[in-house]
């Protein structure tokens, strides 16, 4: 049961990345293409977790925790150079 | 005793004129004189063991597993020029401390002919062949610098540019044939090769091997046809004519005939190269001095010719000959060295070389006169000098020789023709200069010079007489052990006498007199014979093939590099592509035995992904922010496969790199423009396309089959020594901090020296905000926005958190020094992104150049540590413990080590980052005009 | 493995992979940058905590013992997306970007417009 819960977690969660990936080409604004980045990070973390339960393992755990810190903080420098232009000022 | 002192105590006397210079010149020169004097000391000390046959030996092993080793010797030809470059070194000095001028610097001076002298001794006394070339080659820089000395005259620019291309190129050329040599012997140590005679003369490469070796000497000893540097060098001070020109450098290149003579002569193609060459050299040199009107140039050509005779007698291949080049190397030293000083002196009380001008210095200086024409006899070979006795034993030897066959009554008859020469020039350097009427237009009436500046010519005038009328008394022995060294341990039996009675040699002497003195008196015709002849200027066609030279390099250079970025990766690819792609070629199978692992589902769609944003940032390259956004997607699926193909230490990385790099882009991609231009046609595009996707296909291949293949790699051994070796489970981070913590410790050095530089570059520049974004509108007028502030501030101790967690369990679990830096960084960014600068500089006060060195700093210094414990530099020190509440824990030195990695990352990527930030601190103009 | 524990745990990660998978789905399918924030800011993180929540009562099940790793990405998240939704919205509204006519609040905007300019 869990397997087949993971795989339908795992179809799901690829088909959201590709809709990000979709988007970010899309546009048409660059807040669209930021905000779809950003999603794309949180979605690597939840694939990054059920590759961790898949496989037993909380090897991978730092590796979403990271994602989850660093892509706040590439959004919030984008989004600040979109606004400022100057990130550190 | 050591062997060593004489090197290094001329070497150590390289300062001394520093020092010493502020007290005046007397003192000054007293001090430099006294290193080789001690070191001349040293070597009479050993002279008695050398006099018994002896050769003493000294090796300092430096790498021994590769043979590298600073190893000398002594022996009787080390002896011999030792007693030459160490006592006439001595007699320059004190030469020199009269001839310059007070304009002229005298420690630099000194300096540089400390620096030559050193090397000289180095030459003559290294028992390793590329030590002797180290060595040669620092004669070559030494005297290019001597040469030079006066920096303010074009010739002796020009003429140094000369002698050190013409000496260097022939001491690459040596640098070849003595690893040639080393590699037929298997072994770099002289007295090895020395004893290899019978291998290297069987070789088959002992042709190329000699040509160089050569080549080497040729150019060192001015032979023709590079003979042509030597006349352009007297543009030097007299004082480097009579030590470098006459006594010592140009004698390196006999020193290396004679050194290799055991191994190298003995052969038909010796015999021809080196006599010919020799020969040439000897008539040539004897003609040309004839016609010089400049008294050095004269000097200089006889020079020439004078190498050219020992050259002569060295390429006979017979061992009498061999000890009667040796005779002459000494006699030679001794009469050109007082000669060129003589010449200086004339030069220096009268203003002039030119012999047209200088005539009747008799009356001026009629002593100088006497000791000048003593030696100018002795160079012309007159009975009772020295230059008598060397000359008739080359005559004997040329009479001895039976190698041209029925032609070889030629030889003797040369022989005859250039002495003559040379008594004529002899003579014309006294008549003309010496009587021959009154001077013409002299710039200073003449007079004796100082009392001091004649001794040097004096003890050298006293030698030339001393050895000339007791031969055997007073170098008997000297040419007998530099003669046994020369020629392996057996010297034939020779007679130092003044009268050998009535026989040819002494006829041929006869000979060359008569023939001097009539080629003198006719001279007025043999001048006008040789007007005919256009004479070029050997220094215009030099200078005119090296601008040539320059002229092909530059247009290569500017062929190859023109300054576009894009042609310089195509040629890179392209060379890549024929070097990577032909080998593929001939591949037949490029999948290995390696199983593959099923796809699935999630890996595809993640290709997928990778490969579309991978186009889209190729595609929108132009769109700078939008490649930027593209590239980050790139980045993030790469560390997912990281994470998927078990290498979590390599997706944090990738992870914590990635998002410096956005930042530092977004950072540096503010000061440029938003869009570049399209600038190449489209025909450029395709061929670049078509590279770039060959290169593809070829890294493509490349990579499958390097994954498919088992590869028998070093992982095994780093997996199973982790836990024993380095105390940590994850392998990653113990080669990082153990079985590779040197290149460790030199990356964080070299980030370290990069940031520093990069601060450097960009301290004090300051660049204007452009007021409105590439779309025209203006800034937001919230540089801060208040609740980013907040959030930040409060992730900042969550952030450190993490980073202090990864960086602790980094030795067993993934993580590490390297990654928490990156983190901790990336959080105090976060601060500065949000807060600004201003904010930031009262609350951190450290200066990230301080945490960069306490930084490498800590991490030297662990390394250092294993020292104290007699461990190799770097070993890894651990152990366990067990502490109440907090359980059993591992301390390692690792960690220690780690955390000057840690200090290092955040220190550099700090002082990048912050400077980059802070690059904009003026005001935004229209602001508030725009709201 | 224990029925209850994995039910649970397989309830959890679907209904979070699907609340992901419908905040994608807005970002796509949405019509202005304005509607489409409100997926991935809300579905998603939504979404994220069901799963984490999963993979802390399995990892928790396996070890034996509580994981509150789980916990640390999701205070993370939870922190964050307000955040990065309204630096994102401020972004938008400083390029001006075109807001669908009938999410516009006429009351509210003439308020906010009267209390911009003085």
């Amino acid at each position: 049961m869990l397997n087949i819960a993971i795989t339908i977690a795992a179809v799901l969660m690829c088909l959201s990345l590709m809709l990000n990936l979709w988007r970010l080409f899309k546009g048409p604004s660059r807040p669209d293409r930021i905000l779809a980045l950003d999603t794309m990070y949180i979605n690597s973390i939840a694939l990054i977790i059920l590759f961790g339960i898949f496989s037993r393992t909380t090897l991978y755990f730092e590796a979403a925790l990271l994602i989850a810190m660093l892509g706040f903080v590439s959004t919030a420098a984008m989004c600040k150079y979109i606004l400022r232009g100057d990130l550190i000022e | 005793m050591n062997l060593l002192w004489v090197v290094l105590l001329p070497l150590i006397g390289t300062l001394v004129p520093l020092f010493t210079e502020r007290f005046g010149r007397n003192i000054c020169a007293f001090c430099v004189a006294l290193l080789p004097a001690w070191s001349l000391i040293l070597v009479l000390m050993y002279a008695p063991d050398i006099f018994n046959g002896q050769a003493i030996r000294q090796t300092i092993e430096w790498i021994p597993a590769i043979g590298l080793e600073v190893s000398f010797r002594l022996d009787g030809l080390s002896l011999l020029f030792l007693l030459l470059i160490l006592g006439i070194g001595l007699l320059v000095i004190l030469y020199a401390r009269y001839y310059l001028s007070l304009k002229d610097s005298m420690s630099r001076f000194y300096v540089y002919l400390m620096l030559f002298m050193a090397a000289m001794v180095g030459i003559v006394t290294s028992n390793n062949l590329i030590q002797l070339w180290m060595f040669w080659e620092l004669t070559s820089i030494s005297s290019f610098l001597l040469i030079s000395f006066w920096s303010h005259k074009s010739e002796a620019r020009k003429g140094a540019r000369m002698a050190l291309t013409v000496t260097g190129a022939g001491g690459l050329a040596l640098l070849a044939g003595l690893l040639l040599i080393g590699r037929i012997v298997g072994s770099y140590d002289l007295d090895t090769v020395l004893a290899s005679s019978d291998i290297i003369h069987a070789h088959a490469a002992y042709p190329v091997a000699l040509i160089l070796v050569l080549l080497g000497a040729f150019t060192k000893s001015a032979q023709f046809p590079f003979h042509f540097w030597l006349p352009h060098a007297m543009a030097a001070p007299t004082p480097v004519s009579a030590y470098l020109h006459s006594a010592t450098m140009v004698k390196a290149g006999i020193f290396l005939m004679a050194r290799f003579y055991p191994v190298l002569a003995g052969t038909d193609l010796w015999f021809i190269i080196v006599s010919l060459t020799g020969l040439t050299t000897l008539l040539l040199g004897a003609y040309i001095a004839l016609f010089k009107h400049d008294l050095k140039g004269l000097l200089a050509y006889s020079t020439i010719s004078h190498l050219g005779l020992i050259t002569l007698l060295l390429g006979l291949n017979s061992p009498l000959a061999a000890v009667a080049a040796i005779f002459h190397i000494i006699n030679h030293a001794t009469f050109k060295a007082s000669l060129f000083m003589a010449a200086g002196i004339i030069d220096h009380e009268s203003g002039s070389r030119d012999m047209r001008q200088l005539n009747g210095l008799w009356q001026y200086m009629p002593y100088t006169a006497t000791l000048a024409i003593v030696a100018a006899l002795a160079m012309a070979g007159v009975p009772l000098l020295n230059g008598f006795l060397s000359k008739e034993m080359f005559f004997a030897e040329t009479l001895n020789q039976s190698v041209l066959g029925s032609l070889s009554w030629t030889i003797p008859l040369l022989a005859v023709i250039g002495a003559a020469f040379s008594v004529a020039y002899s003579l014309r350097f006294i008549h003309d200069v010496f009587f021959n009427g009154q001077p013409v237009d002299l710039p200073k009436t003449p007079q004796e010079p100082p009392r001091y500046v004649r001794i040097p010519v004096e003890i050298l005038v006293a030698l030339c007489l001393l050895v000339g009328i007791f031969p055997a008394f007073v170098v008997g022995d000297l040419l007998h052990i530099a003669s046994f060294a020369v020629l392996d341990h057996t010297v034939p039996v020779h007679n130092l006498a003044i009268w050998h009675g009535l026989n040819l040699p002494l006829l041929m002497s006869f000979m060359a007199m008569v023939g001097g003195v009539i080629l003198y008196y006719n001279r007025r015709h043999l001048f006008e014979f040789q007007s005919h002849f256009d004479t070029t200027d050997a220094k215009h066609i030099f200078e005119r093939t090296i601008q040539s030279l320059v002229k092909a390099a530059e247009s290569i250079t500017n062929t190859l590099e023109n300054g576009s970025l894009q042609r310089y990766v195509f040629t890179l690819l392209l060379c890549t592509l024929v070097m990577g792609g032909l080998p593929l070629i001939e591949l037949t199978q490029n999948s290995g035995t390696r199983a593959s692992i099923p796809l699935d589902g999630v890996t595809i769609v993640c290709a997928l992904l990778m490969i579309f944003s991978a186009v889209a940032t190729v595609i929108w390259h132009r769109r700078r922010f939008l490649a930027l956004i593209f590239l980050s997607v790139v980045g993030l699926i790469v560390s997912l496969t990281f994470a998927k193909f078990s290498a979590p230490d390599l997706a944090l990385t990738q992870l914590s790199v990635e998002i410096v790099t956005i930042i530092l882009l977004l950072l540096a991609l503010f000061f440029l423009p938003q869009s570049s231009l399209k600038e190449s046609s489209n025909r450029r595009l395709s061929v670049d396309l078509l590279v770039a996707g060959l290169i593809g296909c070829v890294i493509g291949t490349l990579c499958y089959a390097m994954l498919t293949t088992p590869l028998n790699t070093m992982s095994d051994f780093f997996i199973a020594n982790s836990k024993t070796g380095g105390g940590g489970t994850n392998v990653v981070n113990v080669i990082l901090v153990d079985f590779r913590g040197f290149d460790t410790l030199g990356e964080i050095i070299v980030l370290g020296i990069a940031a520093l530089g990069i601060f450097k570059l960009i301290a004090n520049m300051r660049i204007a905000i452009p007021a409105r974004d590439d779309k025209g509108r203006a800034w937001s007028n919230d540089p801060h926005p208040m609740m980013l502030e907040v959030v930040s501030q409060s992730l900042l101790p969550l952030a450190l958190l993490v980073s202090a967690y990864i960086f602790l369990r980094g030795h067993n679990m993934p993580g590490g020094g390297f990654i928490a830096g990156l983190i901790t960084s990336v959080a105090i960014i976060q601060q500065y992104i949000a807060h600004g600068v201003q904010w930031i500089k009262p609350r951190v006060t450290i200066d990230y150049q301080w945490i960069i060195a306490s930084g490498i700093l800590i991490a030297t210094a662990t390394g250092l540590g294993s020292w104290l414990f007699g461990q190799a530099f770097l070993s890894t020190w651990f152990d366990y413990f067990s502490l109440p509440w907090i359980g059993k824990f591992e301390l390692a030195s690792a960690m220690l080590f780690d955390l000057g990695v840690y200090l290092t990352v955040v220190g550099a990527v700090m002082l990048i980052l912050a400077n980059l930030g802070k690059l904009t601190t003026s005001e935004r103009l229209d602001i508030q005009e725009n709201n | 493995m224990e029925f209850w524990v994995e039910l649970v745990a397989s309830i959890l990660l679907v209904t979070g992979a699907t609340f992901a998978f419908i905040g994608s789905l807005g970002l796509a399918k949405l019509p202005d940058f304005y509607t489409r924030l409100h997926g991935p800011t809300k579905a998603t993180t939504l979404g994220m905590g069901c799963l984490l929540i999963a993979s802390m009562i399995l990892v928790t099940y396996w070890q034996g013992y509580l994981s509150v790793h789980e916990l640390l990405i999701t205070l993370f998240l939870l922190i964050t997306a307000p955040v990065t939704a309204y630096m994102l919205a401020k972004t938008a509204m400083h390029h001006k970007l075109q807001i669908l006519e009938k999410t516009t609040d006429k009351t509210l905007s003439k308020r906010a417009a009267e209390r911009m300019t003085p």
